[in-house]
């Protein structure tokens, strides 16, 4: 290469000029290159993408799981189901049909909002992750009084596919001893 | 050495056509280096068809006597002439074709510039956007040393912001003071405003413990942490009458922390009791 320089450069200056132009495109090219495949392969931020997603995907799940209307028993018991996964579907599938006589006995309609969340741990390669989720649930009584309470959510997600789903759910102790 | 070469394949060159000088050699800059040494020492007797081996001696003499600017004129003019005698045949007009025969490599070249230049560019906004992606922004787990850093600072501050003891008030003082900053000291005081009112009557003693927490994002040097406790208050004071209050309150409280780093710390900058 540098041959065909020297050579150039004697009786056409104006193409060496080109080709040390084009070399200089080039060298940025590869390294701009880089810097995109370096960016776009990064675990890091592959991490952070499946962290995002798992505590998307737990917020909403702790959400549907503390929602529930007594004339939209079913509706809600299915989304109860599609939002979890191993034991804890397994669970409120056995106890479907006695819940849902509860709730339509009760007539209550319960309503939950999530005050913030975050992820604990994240297991990547196992599709593993466990969640801290703060709720506001709203409970209306049949006699249209509601009262309100707070609950500090523990929840363990597993990742089915490319969906993170409940697999554990439950309150934090208190005056237990601390979990972590 | 080159230029003795150059100037014997010059002579050739010239028996060839006779006395007329060589169109080549002129086309190519030769006409330089013949006419300084002719006019400056060619001896008087001597013919254009001399022997090399004299004129070389000429040559060599009047770089002597010339100096060195002419010396390095030569110089430059010996390089000069290796191409036109390696193509002797081709002449002037094959060199002067050439600027046809460049054109292509030069459009060429400047097509690739301007590709690579298009894709360099291409490229580094798409790095860019991927770079500035709020998901990469928040380091929260991905950095899991700054992440266990910050909920132990948190854990740390939260035990003793939320922890009273009547008898020794100088540590809630000094917590409240070296780890709160901003907004979160009025917050601060808002919260205990009751308590510290009541503290040397009831002889109040809070334990604040932090059961859970959770680091909802880190960027940069700013923070949010999710955190769970458990707080249990104890009225410890004279045995009279013991009201309800008196008896001890266990509860799980839950909170969150805007914290922001200054000088290696976590201070707390807001505290977030989500309305209660």
């Amino acid at each position: 290469m540098k041959l065909a320089v020297r050579a150039l450069a004697g009786t056409r200056p104006i193409l060496a000029a080109a080709l040390a132009l084009t070399l200089v495109a080039g060298g940025f090219a590869a390294w701009t290159g880089l810097g995109w495949y370096e960016a776009s392969h990064d675990e890091s931020a592959a991490y952070a993408v499946q962290r995002d997603r798992a505590l998307a995907a737990a917020e909403q799940a702790v959400q549907n799981l503390n929602t529930l209307d007594h004339t939209k028993v079913d509706q809600g018991l299915d989304l109860w189901e599609s939002s979890t996964t191993g034991d804890l579907h397994n669970q409120l599938v056995q106890g479907r049909s006695e819940f849902a006589d509860q709730v339509k006995a009760a007539k209550t309609v319960t309503t939950a909002r999530v005050l913030s969340g975050a992820v604990t741990e994240l297991d990547d390669r196992a599709g593993r992750a466990r969640v801290l989720v703060a709720l506001r649930i709203t409970v209306k009584a049949a006699d249209d009084k509601s009262s309100e309470k707070d609950s500090r959510m523990l929840g363990e997600l597993t990742r089915t596919g490319t969906h993170w789903k409940l697999s554990a759910l439950g309150q934090a102790p208190v005056g237990g001893t601390a979990s972590g | 050495m080159s230029t003795t070469r150059h100037l014997l394949n010059r002579q050739r060159r010239r028996q060839a056509v006779g006395s007329q000088p060589v169109p080549a050699a002129r086309a190519s800059g030769d006409t330089g280096t013949e006419e300084a040494p002719g006019s400056a020492s060619r001896p008087p007797a001597g013919s254009p068809r001399a022997p090399a081996s004299p004129r070389t001696r000429t040559r060599t003499r009047t770089r002597t006597r010339a100096g060195e600017a002419e010396g390095a004129r030569k110089a430059a003019g010996s390089k000069r002439n290796e191409p036109p005698e390696r193509d002797e045949g081709a002449g002037a007009a094959g060199t002067r074709r050439g600027g046809g025969k460049h054109l292509a490599p030069l459009l060429i070249l400047c097509a690739l510039t301007v590709v690579l230049g298009a894709f360099a560019g291409f490229a580094q906004s798409r790095a860019a956007a991927l770079r500035d992606d709020p998901v990469r922004g928040n380091t929260a787990l991905t950095d899991l040393a700054r992440t266990s850093e910050i909920k132990g600072q948190a854990a740390k501050a939260v035990a003793s912001l939320f922890s009273y003891d009547h008898a020794k008030p100088a540590a809630f003082e000094s917590a409240s003071k070296t780890s709160l900053t901003g907004k979160a000291v009025t917050q601060h005081r808002a919260l205990f405003g009751d308590v510290l009112a009541q503290a040397g009557k009831q002889k109040t003693v809070i334990t604040t413990t932090v059961t859970d927490s959770a680091v909802e994002r880190i960027d940069g040097d700013r923070a949010r942490v999710l955190i769970y406790a458990d707080q249990s208050s104890v009225g410890t004071a004279g045995t009279e009458k013991q009201t309800p209050q008196d008896q001890g309150v266990y509860a799980g409280a839950m909170l969150a922390l805007d914290l922001v780093a200054r000088d290696g710390r976590w201070l707390v900058e807001g505290i977030d009791t989500f309305g209660r």
